[in-house]
């Protein structure tokens, strides 16, 4: 049975693209490099496997990008612009804080904990794309977690005071 | 705390566990504190992807507008240089340029029969 390129873009692009806005911290970028993910799927043949297999698949390519977009970016660094601190909004701020504490995680930790918390992907399907055990996935993200608390300690105190589900979805 | 509450991100992200070591970590006041901030984490770190975000890298919109006038003027000049050269090879066809150079005849101008010089 082949897998149709569109109903796979219609099923993943905005899981992947939300993968991509937190590791690359970019909506553009992230806009382009979810096509390029498809671009790239266009051009070989997609596996005939179960969902979670081609989801891991699929993020296996997204992290090769994402990791291909980092080293671009150390080698040609872009200057960046900070927004006039009066014209954000305290949700970018928080944005902000996320981006930076997330950019100072290893890549690996880093792709593992957004590849659960906001792909939504399962240890076994983290471990295929990343190439890793599912208890090493276990490790890092519990890890990255770690980190990141100890990174966000005030945003966190504040999230806590607000109405919470576990999913992590707005209730 | 980092390996003994492993076993709190895993019934976090509804993974197996083991529900005695579960009891154990939330039994402390530090594991239950812990799962109100992956959760509170959580909520922080999932994004729509709508909003923009406030650090963005500079688009590198003044080099294409540079690049983008850089060959609108080459085609001008292009195509201007075009036109005038239509325009002077038409003038160059339809009427003989004006004489550079105008040949005086002398005054006293004289026939000379040929072979015989003084």
């Amino acid at each position: 049975m082949a897998v149709n390129p569109e109903a796979l873009y219609a099923a993943h692009q905005h899981r992947l693209f939300k993968y991509f806005c937190r590791a690359v911290g970019q909506t553009e970028t992230a806009r382009d490099l979810t096509q390029d993910v498809f671009l790239r799927v266009s051009r070989t043949t997609i596996p005939v496997a179960a969902d979670g297999e081609v989801r891991a698949w699929l993020f296996q390519i997204a992290r090769n990008l994402a990791l291909d977009h980092h080293r671009k970016r150390l080698r040609h660094p872009e200057p960046s612009v900070l927004m006039d601190e009066g014209a954000r909004l305290p949700s970018q701020d928080v944005d902000l804080a996320v981006n930076e504490a997330l950019a100072a995680l290893a890549d690996l930790d880093r792709d593992v904990f957004l590849m659960r918390e906001v792909a939504g992907l399962g240890y076994e399907e983290i471990g295929r794309a990343c190439g890793l055990t599912p208890d090493a996935v276990r490790s890092r993200i519990h890890r990255a977690r770690l980190q990141l608390r100890e990174h966000l300690t005030s945003p966190i105190a504040t999230r806590r005071t607000m109405p919470m589900r576990q999913s992590g979805r707005q209730p | 705390m980092s390996d003994t509450h492993e076993v709190i991100s895993a019934f976090l992200d509804d993974e197996p566990f083991n529900s005695s070591e579960l009891a154990e970590a939330l039994g402390e006041p530090a594991g239950r504190d812990l799962l109100i901030d992956l959760i509170a984490l959580r909520h922080l770190a999932q994004t729509d992807g709508k909003e923009p975000l406030a650090l963005r890298a500079q688009k590198p919109w003044r080099s294409s507008l540079r690049a983008i006038a850089a060959v609108a003027a080459v085609l001008v000049a292009l195509v201007g240089g075009y036109l005038v050269g239509e325009r002077r090879s038409d003038v160059a066809m339809s009427a003989a340029p004006p004489a550079t150079r105008v040949v005086q005849v002398p005054a006293a101008w004289q026939d000379v029969t040929s072979g015989r010089m003084q």
